[in-house]
């Protein structure tokens, strides 16, 4: 069969579209390009929205992104089981889309922070973590202005009760988010939001580490094997 | 390597005689936060361990050395002039200029201009050439140009005061009048303050100055009249604004003063607001001072206006523009002035005006010219007439004078009639009109930009009459007259006088009206040109030059954009450039394109943005960012990655902690958001830097052979596209104004002037263009940044088959009163300008509005050989554009070396007492690797995205950037970023090849072949002949070291005028060399990383201490000689490290600098997170602290050794083995005949501690 086709959405302001295609490749899948403004997911077998800053983040982070003519097709898409990952801007946008709970507020330090960040994965169970192990400790970038992640308690607990907590922040927590929590997924599994950038952390040349290539693998023996 | 230690009692005896007492010791300087780390006491032999145990280090620490000097906070600065940041690229102005030889003028007058000096008549004038001594002129002209001066030099006027414009400056005598007017206003307009002042205020008799002599038209109304400003007062209007304006009104007058001074005094009241004029200033005073004065003039109704109430109004911002100033503001602004708004600026106007008429009169005469004028009035007095007129007549008196002012507009149409405007508003009316600020209102928010200083002073006049009235102008005349404002000085008034041509739209300055009214008088000096400059225009187009024309030559000819004071000298980076053939574009468009082979080709660029910087720390290091990336897309490249060098005062300076992290976030916030990753750059702190920070930004992109694009037009029929954002009043003059003035303690008021980024839109922009490359729709392309429209449009038109046609009304606005001036002269961030063939067009906007950006076509190639401009049907441009964009003036500007550096070179660190136990070494260790300058830059990198686009091999704080540029065959190119200002300071000769020889050296280390060179040179004012010889030598030098090293320069900035009041900042030459990786994967980073190598040292060290690291931060001493440059050194080094780099014999490589091997072992070990055991030879204070140049650190690949050995001696490269990395610790020792003797060990943790923790102690 033919090489999973994993789209890759641009928003004008995404700035790490190319980097998510290119992990995407050297998972072995391939990556197709998805227009903000187009109404087709072009058939793809799972999407990953890139960071950035989607219209700038002018209003809030994510918060214009979220009614992109494709996020209507793409919310479908994942009600429906579809694959979904977003990282740093996209993890913003799948919580306005309330693909997620919660919401991303500034950093603790009111700083854009950029560090190699040690992370603990605390989930192997999604599509997009299942080439790592529970409690694996990996690290990735992290870059961001609004990676601050929140929820009302009940939420929280709602998480943390139902092992819904992707990856924690190790040694340091970089901008203030409670728990600790790096990333989340939905109640199916299916929708994951990451605030680290395991794109960049795919060859050691260009990362800290290539640790976060699993993320891209998950996905790829996943759908394989589907 | 024995040095003589002054440690003798000799030395210390000589010492005492220095230094007086041991309070000096109290006062060593430190930086360091670690208690323990005690200053080195300099005069007490054994200090070390008595100073520590002293325990009161920490009070010591934050005291300012005996240096202290480098603490010291600038001093407010006496006006200068305005100083344009040279935003163009210098290689541009370069260019062609060849052809221009006959302009080329010499140096012998003051002021070498292109141009024969005007006749004599200007007497006074001269004064405006400024430039010179000033006085010199001054001497001449009457007192009264003093005004004059103003045009000029810009500051020269205003700062000083000196000389001449001492008058203004003074207020002195007759000028005072002007001073008056200026005086204040100078504030207003220029923002600079200074000037403007002059300019300004004028006064009238700038104008006067210039033209006549006569200002004294000014002087006279004046002197008394002084009321009269008041009466601008227009302010009335703003009264209210006046907010605080106390008497508002009543008030008013305040300015006036200026006035009543005419005299001297006065004047100075206004200052003020300088700019403030309308800003900041608090208004209060402004009013206040006014009032008295005025009202007795205008007592009548004026009164209630009081000019100044404008003032107040800062706030207001627009109010504030008004008043006076507006006047003023029209000066200084520049443009403003310049432009129509004269009109307004009538308010200033008069002063122009005055001109005219005046002619010649001394000033007074002006006065009594009024009357005359009045007459003439045609002559465009304008204002002043005014002034005499209502003067006179009005029974005013005085105020009259006033009238003539502001209002001169009024002036102009009405004559005296001051009636006229006085209709409405009594005096105001000429304010009215005006209210300047409306200008300022215009604009949304920008409109703060934009405001920005000066110009809204400007605007303000004019636009305000404009804006809103300008609207009712044109479609009446009900304006009456004011809707002249806008032309203000042009036309309008005649038309309506002369011609009584009700109908005919008194706004526009048009070529029809230009060529009907070829004595009216303009506001060349108020848009800094001088009067030569003007002549020259005149000469040029055979006519007098529409405000249109006048905006463009007054922006495309000031420093900023043509280099007029460098040019001289840059013109070597040609002239000694290397023989390469991997320059596919050279010097002369917007950044050269440098062949790194594989097909590839990559074009990189710094630019400064320092003024706007201080200003408005976040906008103007963010527009920094988004002006170079711009200039990168107009070669049709992809911008693969930034750097930024920043320059600070202390770091514990209350301000630095307001522009640091200010700037910081800037960079980062727009560079973060274009998606680019910052790769590296430097961050240094010195007092010198307090007021006058540096940023400066570089960008570097990528592009095959082929998709090379120009910045030209070529093509008859082909159209002219302007896409991106819409155009509004931002930074409208901020090349001139912001970009030229020196800062003093009102440049808060200038915080308008600077544009507002809109790094979204950028980032589109930047998708937007790739898309239209890659599908070959662009002939040409060029990016809108100073000058806006006036320096596209004349470039690339220039540079193409050398017409164009152009419907300046079809320009997308965001703000529609603006007017064709500011429409030319906006420098709204985010657009760019494109020549597309017709058939391509369509596909062109498709793509734009693809990416939902605005494009519009607004006009199309011609083969005339003309830039013509039309606005709503009539033609307001018609030049030959070659004449704006290539053919400026010239200067050679004196050169003398500073009067101190023979005492500073003289004053060699040999007097300074050095660190010699264990102990003492292991304190000066961490002591350095603490200090700000050394200390870990963690807190501002760690806010720059370096990851994005997934090419970045290495970052900050690595020796040099690298980037890979081809995935598959590892291509790649290193760069680095350095400057010392220290060590240029001593010798600018040397300086600039240390620059060149250290950023060549980092780029070598990583095991790149340095291949090009842009550099951005950042000095003081080029007025002032020991900054203009420590430019002449630095250029030299560093022509004289890339010809030697063989790699060419393809491009840079200049940025001068970076100096608060007359002093200026350590000479700061800033040089970025490109290197290529042909495989990125053999790059060499500084880590020690491999447990057992062995460390080496490659390269010599001699006893080298002049502007050290060690010498600033313990002594806070500045003096001796920098380190000797050897350049063949360094050409051996680096083929070392290249070739060791490529056989892969190295597992670190780390440039030894600022701070010499201790400060490389701390960061290598740091960076590894391994220690390392080292011995060394000789004194380990020198093997330690020297910072001889060619040298580096290096760990081999277990192995390689001898291999490494070889090639080093093949090359003639010294090579010592210090020892071996290994351990959790920095362990030190010295050779001796019996062995290593152990000197310190520093445990990694607590150097770690030391490094990182400096910055955010300040920053956070």
């Amino acid at each position: 069969m033919d090489a999973a086709r994993v789209g890759v959405i641009t928003f004008p302001g995404s700035l790490d579209d190319r980097d998510a295609a290119r992990a995407v490749r050297l998972a072995g899948a391939e990556p197709v390009a998805l227009w903000h403004a187009d109404n087709d997911l072009q058939g793809v077998d799972a999407v990953v929205l890139p960071g950035g800053f989607s219209y700038g983040d002018y209003l809030r982070a994510g918060a214009i992104a979220r009614f992109a003519p494709l996020m209507g097709e793409l919310v479908a898409a994942a009600d429906a089981g579809l694959p979904v990952l977003g990282i740093c801007n996209g993890f913003q946008v799948l919580c306005e889309s309330h693909l997620l709970p919660g919401a991303l507020l500034p950093n603790a330090g009111l700083h854009f922070v950029c560090r190699d960040q040690r992370l603990r994965i605390d989930d192997a169970e999604t599509p997009w973590t299942s080439d790592y192990s529970e409690g694996q400790e990996i690290v990735v970038p992290i870059k961001n202005r609004d990676g601050r992640f929140v929820a009302d308690a009940a939420t929280l607990n709602e998480l943390e009760e139902s092992g819904r907590i992707v990856a924690r922040y190790l040694d340091l927590n970089p901008n203030g988010s409670v728990n600790d929590i790096a990333g989340i997924r939905n109640e199916a599994g299916n929708v994951v939001g990451l605030m680290p950038h395991p794109e960049h952390a795919v060859e050691s040349l260009t990362g800290p580490s290539t640790d976060g290539l699993g993320f891209f693998t998950s996905i790829v023996k996943r759908l394989v094997a589907a | 390597m024995s040095e003589q230690r002054p440690g003798g009692s000799d030395g210390k005896s000589k010492r005492r005689a220095e230094e007086p007492s041991l309070e000096w010791l109290a006062d060593l300087k430190s930086d360091a936060d670690d208690p323990e780390l005690a200053p080195v006491d300099p005069s007490v032999s054994q200090a070390f361990g008595a100073i520590v145990d002293e325990g009161d280090e920490r009070d010591r620490r934050r005291a300012g050395g005996p240096a202290a000097a480098p603490h010291a906070a600038p001093k407010p600065p006496a006006p200068q002039g305005p100083g344009p940041e040279a935003a163009r690229d210098f290689s541009r102005a370069l260019a062609e200029e060849g052809a221009t030889g006959a302009t080329r003028a010499d140096a012998s007058s003051d002021v070498p201009s292109a141009w024969t000096p005007p006749p004599s008549d200007t007497g006074p004038q001269p004064a405006v050439g400024t430039d010179s001594g000033p006085q010199r002129t001054v001497g001449s002209g009457t007192g009264p140009q003093p005004a004059v001066g103003s045009g000029t030099g810009p500051q020269p006027a205003v700062g000083s005061g000196t000389g001449p414009q001492p008058a203004v400056g003074s207020g002195t005598g007759p000028q005072p009048a002007v001073g008056t007017g200026t005086g204040p206003q100078p504030a207003v307009g220029s923002g600079t303050g200074p000037q403007p002042t002059v300019g300004s205020g004028t006064g009238p008799q700038p104008a006067v100055g210039f033209d006549t002599g006569p200002q004294p038209a000014v002087g006279s109304g004046t002197g008394p009249q002084p009321a009269v400003r008041d009466e601008d007062p227009l302010g009335s209007g703003y009264s209210r604004h006046v907010v605080s304006g106390d008497d508002p009104l009543g008030s008013g007058t305040g300015p006036q003063p200026a006035v009543g001074s005419g005299t001297g005094p006065q004047p100075v009241v206004r200052d003020d607001d300088p700019l403030g004029s309308g800003y900041g200033v608090s208004g209060d005073d402004p009013l206040a001072s006014g009032t008295g004065p005025q009202r007795v003039v205008g007592g009548d109704e004026r009164t209630g206006t009081g000019p100044q109430a404008v003032v107040g109004s800062d706030e207001e911002t627009r109010v504030s523009g008004t008043g006076p100033q507006p006047v003023v503001g029209s000066q200084s602004d520049e443009f403003w002035n310049g432009a129509g708004r004269d009109g307004e600026g009538s308010g200033t106007g008069p002063q122009f005006v005055v001109d005219a008429d005046t002619h010649g009169t001394g000033p007074q005469p002006a006065v009594g010219s009024l009357t005359d004028e009045d007459t003439r009035r045609d002559l465009g007095t304008g204002p002043q007439p005014v002034l005499g007129g209502p003067t006179v007549e009005t029974a005013t008196g005085p105020q009259p004078a006033v009238s003539g002012t502001g209002p001169q507009r009024v002036v102009s149409d009405t004559g005296p009639q001051a009636t006229v405007p006085g209709t409405s508003t009594g005096p105001q009316p000429a304010v009215t009109g005006t209210g300047p600020q409306p200008a300022v209102s215009g604009t949304g928010p920008q409109p703060a930009v934009s405001g920005t200083g000066p110009q809204p002073a400007v605007s303000g006049g004019e636009s305000s009459g404009r804006g809103r009235k300008r609207r009712g102008r044109r479609g009446n005349a009900d304006t009456g007259s004011q809707p002249a404002v806008p032309a203000a000085p042009v036309a309008p008034p005649v038309l309506a006088a002369d011609l009584g041509a009700p109908d005919v739209d008194p706004g526009t300055d048009t070529v029809d009206i230009a060529l009907r009214t070829p004595d009216r008088p303009q506001p060349f000096a108020e848009l800094g040109m001088k009067e030569d400059e003007y002549r020259r225009v005149r000469e040029i187009l055979g006519r007098r030059p529409t405000s249109a024309e006048l905006a463009i030559y007054s922006v495309m000819w000031s420093e900023h954009c043509s280099y007029k004071s460098s040019k001289v000298h840059l013109r070597q980076f040609g002239e000694k450039a290397p023989k390469t053939d991997a320059l596919l574009v050279g010097m002369g468009e917007n950044a050269g394109v440098v062949d790194i082979g594989q097909g590839w080709a990559v074009t990189f660029k710094v630019e400064s943005h320092n003024h706007p910087s201080y200003v408005e720390p976040y906008q103007g290091a963010a527009t920094g960012v988004g002006g170079i990336v711009r200039d990168i897309m107009s070669m049709g490249a992809r911008p693969i990655a930034v750097m930024d060098s920043l320059r600070f005062g202390p770091a514990d300076a209350p301000d630095t902690q307001r522009v640091l992290p200010g700037v910081v976030a800037g960079v980062g916030g727009y560079g973060n958001s274009l998606g680019l990753p910052n790769i590296g750059g430097e961050t240094v702190f010195d007092a010198c830097y307090a007021q006058n920070p540096l940023v400066n930004a570089l960008c570097v992109g990528v592009l095959k052979h082929d998709e090379i694009k120009r910045a030209t037009a070529p093509g008859p029929g082909n159209r002219v596209i302007l896409f991106g954002a819409t155009t509004g009043p931002d930074g409208i003059g901020g090349a001139s104004v912001l970009a030229s003035a020196t800062f003093d303690d009102e440049s808060q008021a200038k915080r308008p002037a600077v544009q507002v980024g809109d790094p979204f839109l950028e980032k589109i922009l930047i998708e937007c263009c790739l898309e239209l490359f890659q599908e070959d729709l662009v002939v040409g392309i060029q990016d809108l940044g100073a000058a806006g429209v006036s320096c596209a449009t004349t470039e690339l038109a220039a540079a193409g088959t050398g017409g164009m046609d152009v419907r300046l009304d079809t320009v997308p606005l965001r703000d529609e009163t603006l007017l064709p001036e500011e429409i030319l002269m906006s420098e709204s961030q985010e657009r760019m300008m494109a020549v597309v063939e017709p058939a391509k067009v369509d596909r062109f906007l498709e793509i734009c509005a693809r990416w939902e950006i605005p494009a519009t076509v607004i006009g199309e190639v011609t083969d005339t050989g003309r830039l013509v401009m039309t606005w709503h049907g009539e033609t307001i441009v018609d030049i030959p554009p070659g004449t704006a964009a290539d053919e400026g003036p010239v200067y050679e500007r004196p050169i003398a070396p500073p009067a101190d550096l023979g005492t500073l070179q003289s004053d060699t660190p040999g007097r300074l007492t050095r660190p010699s136990t264990g102990d003492e070494l292991r304190r000066t260790v961490l002591w350095l690797a603490g200090s700000p300058n050394l200390a870990s830059k963690t807190w501002i990198t760690s806010q720059y995205d370096r990851y994005v686009l997934g090419n970045t091999v290495q970052a900050m704080p690595e020796n040099a950037g690298v980037v890979r540029i081809d995935p598959d065959s590892g291509l790649g190119v290193a760069l680095s970023l350095d400057g010392n200002g220290r060590y240029t300071r001593l010798d600018p000769y040397s300086g600039a090849q240390l620059a060149l020889s250290e950023a060549y050296r980092n780029v070598a280390a990583t095991g790149a072949r340095p291949l090009a060179v842009t550099n951005c040179l950042n000095f003081g004012s080029p007025e002032d002949p020991g900054v203009m010889w420590q430019f002449a030598q630095a250029t030299e030098g560093l022509a004289d070291a890339c010809q030697y090293l063989g790699v060419p320069v393809t491009g840079g900035n200049v940025s001068f005028y970076n100096q608060t009041g007359t002093t200026p900042i350590n000479p700061t030459p800033v040089i970025g060399v490109l290197g290529v990786h042909d495989d990125v994967r053999n790059r060499v980073n500084m880590s020690f990383t491999s447990d057992g190598a062995t460390i080496a040292l490659l390269g010599e060290t001699r006893e080298e201490f002049g502007g050290s690291e060690w010498a600033h931060v313990v002594y806070g001493h500045l003096g001796g000689l920098p380190p000797k440059v050897d350049l063949a050194a360094e050409r051996a080094l680096a083929s070392v490290l290249i070739q060791a780099g490529r056989e892969g014999l190295l597992t670190a490589a780390h440039d030894l600098s600022d701070g010499g091997l201790s400060q490389a072992l701390v960061e290598s070990c740091l960076r590894g997170g391994l220690g390392a055991k080292v011995a060394l030879p000789g004194d380990p204070f020198v093997a330690l602290f020297s910072e001889s140049v060619a040298r580096a650190v290096v760990t081999i690949r277990p192995g390689g050794e001898s291999r490494v050995a070889a090639l080093c001696e093949q090359a003639g490269v010294p090579v010592t083995q210090l020892g071996v990395a290994g351990g959790d610790s920095l362990q030190v020792a010295s050779w001796t005949p019996e062995g290593d003797q152990e000197l310190f060990s520093v445990p990694l943790a607590e150097l770690r501690e030391t490094h990182e923790r400096m910055l955010p102690s300040y920053a956070d």
